[in-house]
């Protein structure tokens, strides 16, 4: 039994010690290493998959939150990071050198609600903001039985369901709301954690979906693929334009076809086109423009420009709407491009 | 006399009967719960598990997905999650054992002194720090000085450390059991020192020494967050332990957060499961053939 | 005798092990957490309110400090007599039979059980039950949690005090059961005070246990950053506030979740010291 146990050590310290590639590398030199959003997290392990299978390094991504991801790209321990909010200024200034930000894709946050009986529930910002800050509590308020005439809303308490862990898609959620509603932006503001006057608090995205679709008269915000792949009712929600828009890719990719700046960092919830679906963002891929730091070799570099460039281009994009993610829109892909080719090692270019 | 005898019999052994079921009561109570638990996670985890459960490293969410609609078993399994566990696990189990018995055993050979209460109170308190701070302590050690980036290093690094206090303090405990006698008989015969320990005090303790690793194994097996700082997690099955690995947790952690995957949570929990009760029967079958006391 | 004397260097060195860690975790513990007690002063601690909103951020750490103690407490009350009927169950009513190796191996199963399941098994399970009975709202809160908790912390007050209970010399047992004790009297005057030390360890061990218990407690308490005003009223705990915000903080709020990770720390020791203190009762 002892020399069993001895011989098994031995043999994984071996082999852990030596080349320790996996079996699905075929690109023996580079691994990568990403982290950051859950929220695109299924879209980019599937794509990475992809993207392996065709020739491309393994890559090792990381779901560990939008934060994380930042952390991870300042500490320099990742090749690139993923986050749902772009940096700010501030803290673009904390870096220790310039970052550019790369779109991958759209999502969407919906507004999911557990009525049994009740479906095609239509919300404007009004109705969003005296829910959510606590002022609207019983489902057949006359207010929401106004905007919804044709629905019989029961005699039923509203129980709020958010988000208790920093979220990007609490900021995505919150950018919305202060756009909409100056009371929200006076109280709760933007940003990644909120101090909700009401409701109770569930931890991720599927904490968030399994209260709502367990609790009835419950109501919350989630991530379009949630609410869809668990079926759970998502509101209409009144766009910019006025129109009652429904959760789907055509009305996220429609939010998108603003104008964008060169760095593609914008918000893009509360769009004026009459398609939106007001509550959209892109989620970014950040990494260094200059990207021969700490000793990274020009193979590392190559493949991690390489990887992004290949994140924006038709087959991955092909990719994302095939699990429920909106694909970039023409201006956005070819913002994108632009930054790719600008991405230098030792100042040299490193897409040729 | 003899009636106040009699009557205090009788209530002596009422109230003992009654306490015996009292006892089988509470027992019962106590274990209900993993009968409830096993139960939901074999009935919602039986039908993912296959061959390939084993073989195969995780799904993506698109076969999940698919999978899903048409009422099949998701594809793939936990083979990246086997590897990585395996490789944490084992390299936190080659620092933290020995260096958790010979603390364990510093601690009994030396009760009293100042320097040892105040090693063994460290102990208490360092067992008290949630995983989650571990993981931040280790990301910013070791993540970032050592390797350079994610690591399974780290990510055992992190287990290594929630490891040791479990076995320090069972190793001592379980020493402080033993008679006296055993390691008196040891030294009387002219043993050296490190030949008691390894030859006797050892031996005869193997059993709550046995049970000590193992608590500690229990608990850093179904560990997630400080993993999710440390060791990142992979798609691929490897065993290079400078790079980052995925772990049967994490792999947990990941099919929770992915709206296609949920249903494979029930069948990696149950496989987890199922893996430390194996672990415990093992390890009763090697102190059984050493019990001395 | 040199041989010796290796042998003790080298058990003396481990040790050090101890004490390098725990130095090296409060010195980083302590860096992380300066900013926000130069901000807040030592106040955080006391204060209650929590707002992490851009521009008015005001941090403190009592709400999270209330819930851990709560949820403890109670979790530790909920699990004694269950923890200690199983132990006496297994060492020493059928100690040595099937039953009791039966026994054993699935209290050791509740240890085996990731806290991530049971998180998803009080969610989808345990909660329900508690609507049920009308207690509670929406099934969320203290109580759920600390039940939680009793469940987890169990095997870790069983199995080492069930190991130490088993222990008990023989002849101390023999000796009352000759002066015709029954076997509830020999458990009461002689086991329990013979294992005393060792049964207050392994409970003073769940207690450490259940304070740091993270991903279980964060399914289910709740997530509100108050003082809990009930038992059944929802609030958060230390760890579970860590655990749910660290991923995206940053800056002074990152700096509070140090802090209160250091909180957290210096309980455990206290919790540690007065177990010790009981013990010495006890002895």
């Amino acid at each position: 039994m002892k020399k069993l146990i001895y011989l098994l050590l031995i043999a994984v310290v071996a082999a852990s010690c030596g080349s320790g590639g996996g079996k699905t590398a075929k690109n023996k030199q580079v691994t990568l290493s990403a982290a950051g959003a859950t929220f695109p997290q299924p879209f980019y392990n599937l794509a990475f998959k992809k993207y392996n299978e065709e020739g491309g390094p393994v890559i090792n991504y990381g779901g560990i939150g939008s934060g994380g991801g930042i952390k991870s790209l300042h500490d320099q321990v990742v090749d690139f990071g993923a986050t749902d909010a772009y940096l700010s200024d501030a803290e673009m200034a904390e870096m220790p050198a310039e970052v550019v930000h790369i779109p991958t894709c759209i999502g969407a946050v919906v507004i999911a609600y557990n009525l049994p009986g009740v479906t095609g529930l239509k919300l404007t910002p009004e109705l969003l903001e005296g829910i959510f800050l606590g002022d609207i509590t019983k489902w057949n308020d006359k207010k929401l039985a106004d905007t919804n005439p044709g629905i019989s809303l029961p005699d039923m308490n509203i129980t709020v369901v958010y988000r208790s862990d920093g979220s990007g898609t609490t900021y995505i959620f919150s950018d919305y709301m202060s756009k909409v509603s100056p009371k929200w932006n006076g109280t709760l503001g933007t940003g990644k954690a909120l101090n909700w006057p009401a409701g109770i608090g569930a931890k991720g995205n599927p904490g968030v979906a399994g209260t709502i679709s367990q609790s009835q008269g419950s109501i919350g915000y989630i991530g379009f693929e949630y609410a869809n792949a668990q079926k759970i009712p998502m509101a209409l929600l009144q766009n910019g334009a006025g129109n009652y828009v429904e959760p789907a890719l055509e009305s996220f990719t429609a939010a998108a076809d603003g104008e964008i700046p060169a760095d593609t960092r914008i918000m893009i919830t509360n769009s004026q086109n009459p398609d939106a679906y007001p509550i959209t963002s892109f989620t970014w891929i950040i990494l260094y423009k200059e990207q021969a730091y700490r000793k990274r070799s020009a193979e590392t570099a190559a493949a991690t420009v390489n990887t992004v460039k290949w994140l924006t281009g038709t087959n991955a994009q092909a990719i994302a709407t095939s699990v429920h993610y909106a694909s970039l829109p023409q201006k956005a892909a070819e913002q994108a491009a632009v930054l790719l080719s600008k991405i230098t090692f030792n100042g040299v270019p490193v897409l040729k | 006399m003899e009636t106040v005898l009699k009557d205090n019999i009788a209530r002596r052994n009422r109230s003992n009967r009654q306490f015996l079921w009292l006892i089988i009561a509470g027992a019962v109570i106590t274990v209900i719960p993993i009968f409830l638990i096993v139960g939901n996670l074999a009935v919602k985890g039986y039908h993912q598990i296959n061959v390939a459960f084993f073989t195969e490293p995780s799904p993506d969410t698109f076969q999940a997905m698919t999978a899903a609609v048409n009422g099949e078993v998701i594809p793939g399994g936990i083979a990246n999650g086997l590897t990585g566990s395996l490789l944490m696990v084992l390299a936190a189990c080659l620092i933290a054992i020995p260096l958790g018995l010979m603390s364990g055993i510093y601690l009994y050979e030396n009760g009293n002194t100042r320097y040892s209460r105040f090693i063994r109170s460290l102990t208490e308190i360092l067992q008290g720090v949630p995983s989650i701070i571990l993981g931040i302590i280790a990301y910013l050690w070791v993540v970032r000085n050592i390797t350079r980036g994610y690591s399974a290093l780290a990510g055992s690094m992190a287990l290594t450390v929630m490891m040791l206090p479990l076995i320090i303090r069972s190793t001592e405990e379980t020493m402080k059991m033993i008679p006296i006698t055993i390691r008196e008989a040891a030294f009387a015969l002219g043993v050296p020192y490190y030949k008691m320990i390894i030859k006797v005090l050892i031996p005869v303790s193997l059993s709550g020494l046995a049970t000590g690793v193992l608590l500690a194994l229990s608990r850093i097996l179904g560990e997630t967050a400080p993993l999710m700082l440390t060791a990142l997690g992979s798609p691929a099955v490897s065993l290079d332990i400078t790079k980052p690995v995925s772990a049967v947790p994490l792999l947990i952690w990941e099919f929770y957060n992915d709206p296609n995957m949920v249903n494979l949570v029930w069948s990696a929990s149950l496989f987890l499961m199922v893996f430390v009760l194996s672990l415990n029967l093992l390890s009763r079958s090697i102190s059984a053939k050493h019990k001395y006391i | 005798m040199n041989g010796d004397r290796v042998t003790k260097t080298i058990l003396f060195g481990s040790s050090l092990a101890i004490l390098i860690l725990s130095a090296g975790i409060v010195f980083s513990l302590t860096g992380g957490a300066i900013p926000v007690f130069k901000e807040f002063g030592p106040g955080f601690i006391t204060s209650s309110s929590w707002n992490p909103t851009t521009g008015s951020e005001e941090y403190g750490a009592m709400p999270f400090i209330a819930g851990t103690v709560m949820t403890s407490l109670i979790a530790l009350i909920l699990c004694i007599p269950m923890a200690f009927s199983t132990s006496l169950f297994i060492a020493e009513y059928y100690k040595g039979t099937r039953t009791a190796g039966i026994l054993r191996s699935l209290v050791d199963l509740l240890a085996g059980v990731p806290s991530i399941v049971y998180g998803f098994w009080g969610f989808y399970a345990l909660r329900p039950l508690l609507v049920k009975t009308g207690l509670t709202d929406q099934g969320f809160g203290i109580f759920t949690a600390s039940l939680i908790l009793a469940i987890m912390i169990v095997p870790y007050a069983t199995s080492l005090s069930s190991e130490i209970i088993s222990l008990v010399p023989s002849e101390l047992k023999e000796a009352a059961y000759s002066l015709g004790a029954t076997r509830r009297e020999v458990i009461f005057n002689v086991v329990i005070p013979a294992a005393r030390s060792g049964i207050v360890a392994s409970f003073i061990l769940a207690l450490g246990r259940a304070l740091g218990e993270t991903m279980a407690v964060t399914m289910l308490i709740g997530n509100a950053n108050i003082i809990p005003k009930g038992l059944f009223s929802p609030g958060n705990t230390m760890a579970s506030v860590i655990a749910n915000q660290f991923g995206e903080a940053d800056g002074l709020k990152m700096s509070a979740l140090i802090a209160i990770g250091l909180i957290l720390f210096a309980i455990t020791a206290l919790v540690n010291a007065a177990g010790k203190f009981i013990i010495k009762l006890f002895a």
